[in-house]
C-alpha cells in the first residue's frame, strides 16, 4: 500500500513527453517512471526535484503524501 | 595492471622460488637438512650456513605479503569503480551455467543502466543475501557448537567449515538472483502510456 498519490502521468501527458523521453530527460530507467507513476516507489529528494522542473510542476502537485 | 608490472610479477615469483629451491638443495647437500626437514623451533640455534634458507625464506614470505597487497588494491579499485560505472559490467550469462555463483543472473542483468531505483533494489538484495547467510551461520554455530550432534570435533569442525562456505557462495548467488528478482518482477507489470 503506497502513503502517496502520485499525479506524474498527468502532467507527463499534458508535456506531450512519453515515459521515454522523460526517464532519459532525468537520467533514470523508464521502469522507474512507470513504478512513480503507479506510486510503488518513493523517489529520492533529487529525482523529485529534477521531474518537477522537467514537466514544470510544483514538487507537491506531483506528489502528495497522506 | 600495465604489462611490464605483470612481467616483473611473474619474474619475482619465479626468482623467489628459484631462490627457495637452491637454498634447499644447499641446505639438503652442505647442511644436514636443517630449515628443510621438519625440526624442533624451541631448540633453534643460528648458524652461518642457515643463512641461505632463512633469507629465501624471508624474500618468498615478503613476496606473498606484495600479492596479497596487490589483490587487496585490485579489489578496492573494482569496488570503486563499479561505483562509479553507470551501467552494470557486461558478463554473458553462459558464464554462470547451472547459476553457480549468480553469474547467471548477473549476466542477465548485464549492461542495465543502473539508476537510484536499481541501486535501491541491490543494496536491498544484498542486505537479504548477508542476512540469510549470517542466519545459517548463527544457527550451525549454535547446533554445532553443543558438539553433541556428530559427536566428533574433527567432523564437527568439517561439518562447520563445509556450513560456513556454502553460506558464503549462497550470499553471493542470492545477491544476484534477489536482484534480478526484483528487477524483473517490475518488467512484468510493464505498461507504456
Amino acid at each position: 500500500m503506497s502513503d502517496f498519490e502520485c499525479r506524474l502521468k498527468m502532467y507527463r501527458q499534458l508535456k506531450n513527453m512519453t515515459q521515454e523521453q522523460l526517464a532519459n530527460q532525468v537520467g533514470v530507467r523508464r521502469e522507474t517512471i512507470m513504478r512513480l507513476e503507479k506510486a510503488q516507489y518513493n523517489p529520492s529528494l533529487k529525482l523529485a526535484i529534477d521531474i518537477s522542473r522537467t514537466v514544470e510542476a510544483p514538487i507537491e502537485e506531483i506528489f502528495i503524501f497522506r | 595492471m600495465k604489462k611490464a608490472q605483470v612481467r616483473r610479477i611473474i619474474v619475482s615469483g619465479i626468482a623467489c622460488i628459484l631462490l627457495m629451491a637452491v637454498s634447499a638443495w644447499y641446505s639438503i647437500t652442505f647442511n644436514d637438512s636443517r630449515l628443510v626437514k621438519p625440526m624442533d623451533a624451541s631448540e633453534y640455534s643460528f648458524q652461518i650456513r642457515d643463512l641461505p634458507m632463512l633469507i629465501s625464506t624471508i624474500l618468498l614470505i615478503l613476496y606473498g605479503v606484495y600479492l596479497v597487497f596487490l589483490l587487496v588494491r585490485a579489489i578496492l579499485d573494482e569496488k570503486s569503480r563499479e561505483t562509479q560505472m553507470q551501467t552494470t559490467r557486461r558478463i554473458n550469462p553462459k558464464y554462470g551455467f547451472f547459476g553457480f555463483f549468480g553469474l547467471f543472473y548477473e549476466g542477465k542483468l548485464s549492461g542495465t543502466f543502473m539508476d537510484e531505483r536499481f541501486r535501491e533494489n541491490q543494496m536491498k538484495a544484498h542486505m537479504k543475501a548477508n542476512q540469510t547467510a549470517v542466519k545459517i551461520i548463527f544457527l550451525a554455530t549454535l547446533v554445532l557448537g553443543q558438539g553433541k550432534l556428530i559427536g566428533n570435533l574433527e567432523y564437527t569442525l568439517i561439518a562447520f567449515v563445509i556450513i560456513v562456505a556454502l553460506s558464503l557462495a549462497l550470499e553471493v548467488f542470492l545477491g544476484e538472483y534477489l536482484l534480478y528478482r526484483y528487477d524483473h518482477d517490475d518488467r512484468i507489470e510493464e505498461s507504456e502510456e
